[in-house]
């Protein structure tokens, strides 16, 4: 059903719902950016409309709401091992579409890659409710419509930013629920971008040619990629983690078990105990990366591209290192 | 006619005796050496109708116009007012008067500074804005200082030859829970700077001794756990210069202080000299009286009154050193 | 809901010292376990890492560890009666029935042994499993050399090579290169015939290829990876290769599919 409310109506329902839920969506953090006088964007919780930031692509994805940046999984007091208490509240996300569907495919990793769904990614992804906001332009580097992720119907209430009213499109009861008497009953349904600047063709392949593997293109990423990491930290589908141990420094007996985001672009990523590792090369590594965004994940679960065309990755990257530019010229060279 | 002139004036108007007998030239002040390419009209039709046709590039960025007829300064000083007018009235605010009688005064030199912030990535502040802001404080104004405003430790404007090395600082703010101990900021550390920051467990220990507030290890993190602080700091190094006698590389006075310390010192440093100056010499440079008064009469003198950030270092002791030209050095 | 990752201690019943490096812990079982399957141990506050079982039996298993990491280096200093925690087994293993009444050639190098023993023990007590085997190990030198008191018992009723990469001079053990020894084995008709090729990664890639070379077909060889792994559950990426996650398809592969898989 559709809905316009006003500012007031609005911030009142966020009110009303901080009692069960809390609420993440993008936020400007002003002048915390990387130079001087730059603003971070990123997700953060809010409280009322004026914190959310919708008219900015933010720096970093909605990914750390469900798969955090670092996580506890184990507390150790000498050999026992106690579990970090769960948050009970639900979790509401603003997000744009190529961000909600960049949650499926996590999804697909966390939940449906092998037997055993992931204990820790469940947990919260179980209490998530989409607000799904309307992007109907895009920015700079967003490649949404080439992946097939510019559209979504997996929200549970939609809203168009940037009127007097705030439009609304609502799926789910609970929403219902939420907003019975409020607001102005109309006919609405979210509009999607239909055409990004950037364009990308994926290959059309049912067998990743052997040649592509050692294909020359990815020696040229050898000596510009700095394996920095930034296009991975940034991505919504990149899920990759390391497992630590953290042993109390005042008292060694007391201890952690902790989950850490981890990327196959960083330094170390492969290496065993004995120091040997794979993929030194950095162009290996960038073609690791993108075989497994636009090829691997596919062959897997045969779901598509894992990337979703958010381009965050080539916002980020410090030596202006295209990833949409990469897919092309792999699409062009098989 | 022979030329009798007060060359004391004519230094003052920002003009100068030069090796050509008759011949002079004006010294264009450019607070942070960034300027509207309008300007360079003006400069260019003066330099075609009075100088040579050349503008020299100073070492303080700004611009000198060579090659003038002394007999013809009133004329230049009508063409260089809206230079004035623009730069220093409208933009840095200053009260001029009489815009059109040209430049005021000399003493205190061109604020300099490297192109900071607008440009570079590594600055820490907008260096251009802080130089304008300067020079509202001091100009116009005969004591003879020497200001460069630089974006940070890398000091391009080379501030540490200055009387007042102004260096913008990025206290980085560290988030725990951000941080995935990939080392890319302490590696760098190392390797660019001072080393300050340890990796230990998957996590940072940022040594606050050490850390000089360059802000490499915001631009290298990964993930948003190093951000800035968005309040501003500075480091304010002193007393450094060349010349003949004694040159020396600054040190530093203060660390980690806000604007408004800066701005309070160095409006305290001209009551300073106008205190403690020698008014039996033609000139004295500021570094010369410090000097003489030794470190801690400068220190209480320009700090009186003003509200320290709780942030702020003071240095209890300053020694400069010395640079030694005795023949005996030299062995060949 | 289950969690995954607890691992549950279990106690040490015996140490084994096979070599300076490499010690056998001997560990209570109270799961079902094939051979060269791994598990993830871990000693809390130290951490956790995969380690492959070399052998196993009524309630009991073995895993040999090397002391190459802080885990590892920690775990040397347990005693009979401490506790390691551990949880899975994880990974394929050997599927047995593709070797049963065949003629099975292992070719192992240095700890590559350690995921095979507790098979090539497994044939010898019960020899009717399969209809011959072969062994050919490689060692870098007289110290490196594991699970001696085995190897001398295997003699026994198995063709056995052993090789060192270092000249030791030692009666009945060959100098060089364990690829160079390849040519020395006996084939059968492939249709009747399995190789076992585990060890270093470059030791299996030159060894697998070694048996190719003398047309062994590739479908007939069997590798088994090591890689860095933080889950063994398939979420964490470490140890995926193309499309393939190692802890869930692996650690062993048919040979057709490892040569094809591309770091």
């Amino acid at each position: 059903m559709g809905k316009s409310v006003s500012t007031t109506e609005f911030n009142e329902m966020l009110k009303t719902l901080a009692g069960e839920y809390r609420i993440f969506a993008p936020k400007r953090f002003v002048h915390h950016g990387k130079c001087t006088g730059t603003d971070l964007i990123r997700y953060g919780e809010v409280h009322s409309l004026d914190e959310i930031e919708y008219k900015a692509k933010s720096n970093f994805s909605l990914k750390e709401i469900l798969h955090p940046i670092n996580q506890t999984i184990f507390y150790f007091t000498e050999t026992e091992f106690s579990e970090p208490a769960t948050e009970n509240k639900g979790i509401v996300i603003f997000a744009r579409p190529c961000d909600i569907n960049g949650v499926f495919r996590l999804d697909n990793i966390f939940l449906h890659n092998g037997d055993e769904e992931d204990y820790y990614y469940k947990k919260p992804r179980d209490k998530v409710r989409f607000v799904m906001m309307e992007c109907t332009v895009g920015f700079e580097n967003c490649f949404c419509v080439s992946m097939d992720t510019n559209k979504s119907d997996d929200y549970h209430m939609a809203v168009r930013f940037g009127g007097e009213e705030y439009l609304l499109d609502i799926r789910d009861q609970f929403f219902i629920d939420v907003l019975e008497g409020v607001g102005e009953d109309i006919e609405f349904t979210p509009d999607f971008i239909k055409r990004n600047r950037v364009e990308v063709r994926l290959p059309e392949i049912d067998r990743m040619p052997p040649a592509m593997y050692d294909h020359e293109m990815w020696d040229e990423y050898s000596t510009r990629c700095i394996a920095c990491g930034r296009c991975t930290t940034t991505c919504i589908t990149c899920s990759c983690f390391t497992t630590t141990d953290i042993a109390n420094e005042d008292n060694p007996k007391q201890g952690e078990r902790r989950r850490t985001w981890a990327s196959c672009h960083i330094e170390g990523f492969t290496d065993m105990a004995g120091g040997h590792g794979f993929r030194k090369k950095n162009g290996e590594k960038m073609r690791f990366k993108t075989l497994h965004k636009i090829y691997d994940y596919n062959r897997r679960f045969g779901k598509g591209p894992m990337c979703v065309g958010c381009g965050r990755c080539d916002d980020a990257c410090p030596v202006y290192i295209s990833f949409s530019n990469c897919i092309n010229k792999v699409t062009s060279y098989v | 006619m022979t030329l009798d002139i007060n060359i004391g004036k004519v230094i003052k108007n920002a003009y100068r005796i030069t090796s050509t007998r008759g011949l002079t030239a004006l010294r264009v002040r450019i607070p942070g050496g960034h300027l509207e390419t309008k300007y360079l009209d003006i400069l260019k039709k003066i330099a075609d109708d009075f100088g040579n046709g050349t503008l020299h590039m100073t070492t303080r960025q700004g611009f000198e116009i060579p090659g003038i007829d002394l007999k013809r300064i009133p004329e230049i000083n009508q063409r260089i007012g809206p230079v004035i007018q623009g730069i220093e009235i409208d933009t840095a605010g200053i009260d001029i008067s009489e815009p059109e009688a040209g430049y005021p005064a000399a003493g205190t030199r061109n604020i300099a500074s490297c192109i900071g912030g607008r440009v570079c990535p590594f600055a820490n502040c907008d260096t251009t804005d802080l130089a304008f802001k300067i020079e509202k404080k001091v100009y116009p104004n005969n004591f003879h200082v020497k200001i460069a405003v630089t974006g940070c430790p890398n000091d391009c404007i080379k501030g540490h030859l200055h009387d007042f090395g102004i260096i913008g600082l990025c206290e980085p703010v560290y988030d725990y829970s951000r941080c995935i101990g990939c080392g890319a900021c302490s590696n760098n550390c190392r390797a660019v700077a001072t080393g300050a920051l340890i990796l230990k467990n998957g996590k940072i220990r940022r040594d606050e001794r050490r850390c000089i507030g360059c802000g490499e290890c915001v631009l290298q993190c990964p993930t948003a756990a190093w951000t800035r602080n968005p309040m501003k700091f500075y480091k304010m190094v002193i007393m450094g210069r060349t010349g003949k006698k004694n040159p020396r590389i600054a040190r530093p006075f203060l660390i980690w202080v806000n604007e408004s310390v800066v701005m309070d010192v160095l409006t305290n440093t001209y009551q300073y000299i106008d205190k403690y100056i020698n008014k039996s010499l033609p000139k004295e440079h500021v570094g010369y009286i410090v000097d003489r008064t030794g470190y801690p009469t400068f220190r209480d003198f320009v700090l009186d009154g003003v509200k320290l950030n709780p942030e702020a270092k003071l240095s209890q002791h300053i020694n400069w050193g010395g640079y030694e030209n005795a023949s005996y050095l030299f062995i060949k | 809901m289950n969690n995954p990752y607890l691992p549950k201690p279990y106690h040490i019943l015996e140490i084994f010292h096979e070599s300076e490096t490499e010690f056998t812990f001997k560990l209570e079982r109270d799961y079902e376990i094939n051979f060269g399957q791994f598990l993830q141990v871990s000693l809390p506050r130290i951490g956790e890492a995969p380690i492959s079982v070399s052998d196993f039996g009524e309630g009991w298993l073995e895993m040999t560890i090397r002391a190459v990491g802080n885990l590892t280096k920690d775990i040397f200093k347990l005693t009979a009666g401490d506790k390691m925690f551990v949880r899975g087994p994880y990974g394929n293993g050997f599927d047995m029935s593709e070797y049963i009444g065949k003629h099975l050639v292992i070719a192992a190098g240095g700890t590559g042994l350690a995921p095979v023993r507790s098979m090539i023990n497994h044939i010898y007590r019960d020899e009717g499993v399969v209809e011959k085997l072969d062994l050919l190990f490689g060692f870098k030198n007289p110290s490196s050399i594991i699970f001696n008191r085995d190897i001398e018992k295997w003699k026994e009723k198995f063709d056995t090579m052993l090789t060192l990469d270092e000249a030791c001079g030692l009666d009945g053990v060959c100098e060089g290169l364990i690829t160079n020894y390849v040519k020395d084995v006996r084939l059968s008709e492939f249709e009747k015939m399995a190789v076992i090729v585990i060890g270093p990664p470059v030791m299996m890639k030159y060894t697998a290829g070694e048996f190719v070379e003398r047309g062994v077909p590739e479908e007939k060889i069997w590798v088994s990876f090591e890689r860095n792994m933080s889950c063994a559950l398939g979420k964490c990426g470490h140890c995926k290769i193309d499309e393939t996650y190692v802890c869930l398809e692996g650690p062993v592969f048919n040979y057709s599919k490892a040569v094809k898989l591309i770091d």
